[in-house]
């Protein structure tokens, strides 16, 4: 029976409705990109799916880049991702090396408040989270953004690195510190390197979701210097009603888009199990 | 090499434990220090950016409350007693529900068969299917919801255009104009977009099923549709189980971004979840008070649906096995 199913119909059958599927997902994906090439005139008197024509508008690009502000997105969600993921990690992994190995009076219960927070849904926090970053004077401002997201990110990172760490064994550290080397020294030298794919795991998963992140976003931020990459597509999005520009928001879609996509090939496997480890209770 | 190696751990083992017991005052106290350093800075920003926003928006739930100081009035549970006789927050309760049965049936029955088919069947391209399924879960809701408009867009849009080649003149429904049954729309990108990542969890399941339960069954004469009824099924029910609350959690916790980006509540309020709601009523009417008791009614339903579903479908692990 290794070769699994036996009746070809129903293999074929099957086939066509993976391929039929494969295609729903990737075909969007490649008009994005040939409709971010075309100019309104050809999105009004062509059909959808029809090709682009010569020349193609590269242009558009460029447009949306400095027009739109793309660049100015683009970097802010650049420097947001990346800084609340290196905070966010740093503050999950000290956490959890802690209760993974130093268990001390109630860590089990701080462990169990960490997970339980995970349940809670984050609409309910979004009315106060907008009050308390605006009485630090921290909304509009990127750096604001960044620690918001960041902790957004500690439950889930501790998560999952504390049964990282449980699954390291014991023996190195002890070495370490007989060695000489502090608590701190072990954590440093020892234990992040050793750690390396579980933080990896985490922070991509963490880039992924700060990445696509909206509705944080758009409430903190409202002043365009500060928009990220998907509170920039939304906003643009909203003005089309005034100022139809159809192929420039395509290519605005395809900015955003691609980063992630390259990610997703560099680390699909990582992706797809540190993602579905936050669901896997 | 490895036996010097764990000689020398073993010897270091042995001094670490007389140096320990020598200095035993001073390492307690370090390892306190240590232990205060790693957890103290997390907790404190955990508790500042999400234990006190959580606590303080029950606490707003009970006023009337415009965003400036000087008119916060506390009414109680006045905001609760309103949202009773509120239409459309039952409108949007009913939406939100409708979405979470939507995409439920959706994805566990596409995801199933994907999850199946990509590893039963052995197909040449799995791996590659697998992947390219996997895509939608790493894209914006945000672009999602762009490109569906655009799917959707009553004069250049890809559904018109593409029923039009059937008709003799041009089609043009606003998709996302009725009153009735857009949140219908709302469906499909929801579903698309699910996929790949309850796929992923049951393709694991799957995987976990030894090779000789199948082997046994087919020996005996058990055909794919048997074999899927009596093994694979009752053997993957835990991860389904798991799959199906998760989706309803993500559904009445986030469903609202989607909405916000497609229809943003509209027409007439008809698209409305919970969660753009709150949005609504908070960011652009200004009651506050009032949105951050939609936000605690979005809390009790989460928590209510996941204690009955649990009851529920524990009931039928019992008929499973």
């Amino acid at each position: 029976m290794k070769s699994g199913i036996s009746n070809p119909i129903i293999k074929i059958i099957f086939y066509a409705i993976l391929v039929i599927w494969g295609i729903s997902v990737l075909y969007p994906l490649l008009w994005t990109l040939l409709d971010a090439l075309k100019n309104n005139d050809q999105f009004f008197r062509k059909m959808p799916w029809s090709l682009p024509d010569f020349p193609l508008l590269w242009s558009n690009f460029t447009y949306v880049w400095s027009e739109f502000s793309f660049g100015t997105y683009f970097t802010n969600s650049v420097v947001v991702t990346l800084g609340s993921t290196l905070l966010g990690l740093f503050l999950a992994a000290s956490t959890a090396y802690v209760l993974a190995r130093y268990p001390f009076k109630g860590s089990s219960a701080l462990f169990l408040l960490y997970i339980s927070s995970m349940m809670i849904p984050f609409s309910l926090a979004l009315i106060p989270l907008f009050f308390l970053l605006n009485s630090m004077h921290l909304t509009n401002s990127s750096f604001g953004l960044t620690l918001v997201y960041a902790s957004t990110l500690i439950a889930f990172g501790i998560f999952v690195l504390v049964g990282f760490f449980k699954s390291l064994p014991k023996e190195l550290e002890e070495a370490a510190s007989i060695d000489g080397a502090s608590y701190y020294g072990i954590f440093f030298r020892v234990m992040l390197p050793l750690s390396q794919p579980g933080l990896i795991t985490v922070g991509i998963v963490n880039v992924l979701n700060i990445w696509n992140e909206y509705i944080i976003g758009t409430i903190l931020v409202n002043d365009p210097v500060h928009y990220t990459l998907p509170v920039g597509i939304a906003m643009m999005q909203a003005q089309m009603q005034y100022r139809t520009e159809w192929g420039p928001l395509f290519a605005g879609l395809l900015i955003t888009i691609v980063p992630i996509l390259v990610m997703y090939m560099f680390f699909q496997k990582q992706i797809a199990s540190g993602i579905t480890a936050g669901a896997v209770k | 090499m490895t036996r010097i190696y764990s000689s020398v751990i073993l010897l270091k083992l042995f001094w670490k434990g007389r140096f320990n017991r020598m200095k035993l005052g001073t390492t307690k106290w370090q390892r306190n220090l240590f232990i205060a350093t790693f957890i103290l800075p997390t907790f404190l920003f955990f508790c500042v950016f999400t234990i006190y926003p959580v606590a303080q928006a029950m606490y707003y739930s009970l006023f009337d409350w415009s965003g400036s100081s000087d008119n916060k009035k506390f009414i109680g549970l006045d905001n609760f007693k309103e949202m009773i006789h509120d239409p459309i927050v039952w409108n949007a309760m009913g939406n939100d529900y409708f979405l979470v049965i939507g995409k439920i049936i959706g994805i566990m029955i596409l995801a199933t068969f994907f999850a199946i088919a990509l590893t039963r069947f052995r197909f040449k391209l799995s791996n590659f299917f697998r992947s390219i399924f996997f895509i939608p879960n790493v894209i914006s809701v945000v672009v999602i919801g762009v490109l569906w408009n655009f799917i959707y867009n009553p004069q250049i849009g890809f559904l018109n255009s593409f029923l039009s080649l059937f008709t003799k003149d041009k089609v043009d429904i606003t998709w996302l104009g009725f009153t009735n049954h857009t949140i219908w729309m709302l469906l499909p990108p929801a579903i698309w977009a699910g996929i790949g990542f309850y796929m992923i969890l049951l393709i694991a399941a799957i995987q976990s099923i030894p090779e000789s339960y199948y082997e046994a069954s087919g020996l005996e004469g058990a055909g794919q549709w048997t074999q899927f009824r009596y093994i694979t099924l009752p053997l993957i029910w835990e991860q389904m189980k798991v799959s199906i609350l998760n989706i309803m959690m993500t559904t009445l916790n986030g469903s609202f971004v989607i909405v916000l980006i497609m229809t943003n509540g509209g027409p007439d309020n008809s698209t409305q979840v919970m969660g753009s709601y709150l949005y609504q009523m908070a960011f652009s009417q200004y009651h506050f008070g009032y949105g951050a008791a939609i936000g605690v009614l979005i809390l009790i339903a989460s928590l209510i649906t996941t204690v009955i579903m649990q009851k529920l479908m524990h009931q039928e692990t019992i008929e499973v096995s």
